[in-house]
């Protein structure tokens, strides 16, 4: 079932989306899980980058005598998502520093423990 | 303890699940060889762009209209942190680091903005474009504000200036996309709508690609420098 | 060959800096290990033939969320402790 994969990418790639889920689903500091977020995202674009390149290729630049050119198509919609990653991660930020200012911590369970 | 025993059982079903779905994907030159879109992009790109760089063509002229909603994304996002920090004011430091960051940071920095500018205008021709330049001078600003204290932002680069060059970004890529549809052809068209192609691998070649990679570029980094400068904001009462 | 093993080596790398990043107590020992991480990914972006993506890369995660995260974390600890 799994023979096809024999690139350690992919399972790197798997690895960082549950080290990052795990982070999100155990933590109680806002930052962290902020932080956790950040790694499954940026798991998801090295799959994206590395399912646009096969070995021998060449950057999308097009110039004399190459043939074989990375997918250009996967490389764009990641750039996409990084920018949007980061403004999206600001926004989340922001939200949390809003957060400390009302409540005074960071923290999930003393927030919790507030709301009682 | 629970908690985390709860999460690892959680995170081998999703794993076993994620393998899953890895193994069903198509191999790098399968899936290559397969897609229409890939190969017309390789073979047909640079006479239908006139840019050598392909992510870029496909960013700023195949694919324009998806990065003019990656651009409105930017602006919600800023305009939310902006939203949520209204009521704040900005501490007017005037400390910063030692005289001796100062004077070499004004060394440094024309470099840095000449860098920046570099990599906008040659995002056709060579890696980079109006995001990573973009992003470039939102950091030469946050660099001005950590060496020189706030003071120094808040008299010249102020949130003024940087809402106006955000909106200009917006309004000039909107206007280039208007030219296509004023010309005949669809909105964002590029070389159907009388740009000029130019000679490939040269700084005017690509049409309206340059113009557009100024205009994200001027939004990205006031949109970036917006939100940065309204997260160091402090409280009021 | 050699790349393929420089590659390796910056993705086994890529992962203990994710651990180090989700395991520390200390949330600015986090953040500067996403900065390592993001440094990282932008040189394996550049192995897999990416410079663009590797150099959105490098500006953001290195630079920009790492500020971020900074002005964040200097916000939300007590007054007495920060500047």
């Amino acid at each position: 079932m799994w023979g096809e994969i024999v690139d350690f990418a992919y399972w790197v790639v798997v690895g960082l989306f549950l080290i990052g889920f795990f982070g999100v689903l155990t933590d109680t500091n806002l930052i962290k899980i902020a932080i956790g977020l950040n790694i499954m995202e940026a798991s998801l674009l090295l799959l994206l980058v590395r399912l646009a390149f096969s070995p021998g290729d060449s950057p999308p630049i097009v110039s004399e005598g190459i043939l074989n050119y990375a997918d250009p198509v996967p490389q764009a919609l990641t750039l996409t998502a990084i920018v949007i990653g980061a403004s999206t991660t600001a926004l989340l930020l922001s939200f949390i520093i809003k957060t400390y200012k009302y409540y005074g911590s960071v923290d999930l369970k003393e927030i919790r423990r507030m709301e009682r | 303890m629970i908690r985390k025993s709860v999460a690892l059982v959680i995170l081998a079903i999703l794993g076993l699940l994620v393998m899953g779905g890895l193994a069903e994907l198509p191999l790098p030159a399968e899936r290559m060889s397969e897609s229409v879109t890939s190969r017309h992009i390789l073979s047909e790109g640079v006479s239908d762009t006139g840019a050598v760089n392909l992510v870029t063509a496909v960013l700023f002229d195949y694919r324009g209209f998806d990065t003019l909603g990656e651009a409105t994304v930017i602006f919600a996002a800023a305009a939310g942190v902006v939203l949520l920090f209204f009521r704040h004011d900005l501490p007017t430091s005037r400390l910063g680091l030692s005289s001796l960051a100062k004077r070499s940071i004004m060394v440094l920095a024309p470099f840095v903005f000449v860098t920046g500018l570099y990599i906008v205008m040659f995002g056709h021709v060579t890696p980079g474009g109006g995001f990573q330049g973009g992003v470039v001078w939102a950091t030469l600003t946050i660099l001005l504000c950590i060496v020189y204290g706030t003071a120094f932002e808040w008299r010249f680069i102020n949130t003024r200036t940087k809402t106006l060059l955000e909106s200009l970004g917006a309004i000039a890529f909107i206007l280039l996309g208007l030219v296509g549809i004023y010309r005949g052809d669809f909105f964002l068209s590029n070389i159907a709508a009388g740009f000029r192609a130019g000679v490939p691998g040269e700084l005017t070649s690509g049409g309206a690609i340059p113009l557009l990679n100024l205009a994200i570029g001027l939004k990205v980094a006031a949109g970036l420098a917006l939100i940065f400068y309204n997260m160091v904001k402090k409280d009021v009462g | 060959m050699h790349e393929s093993m420089l590659t390796g080596i910056l993705l086994v790398f890529l992962l203990v800096t994710a651990v180090f990043a989700v395991a520390t107590r200390y949330v600015l020992h986090a953040v500067l290990s996403l900065s390592i991480f993001g440094i990282l990914l932008s040189v394996l972006f550049v192995m897999y033939q990416a410079p663009d993506v590797a150099m959105a890369e490098a500006v953001v995660g290195a630079g920009l969320m790492t500020a971020l995260f900074v002005v964040t974390i200097s916000k939300t600890t007590n007054r007495d402790d920060s500047a």
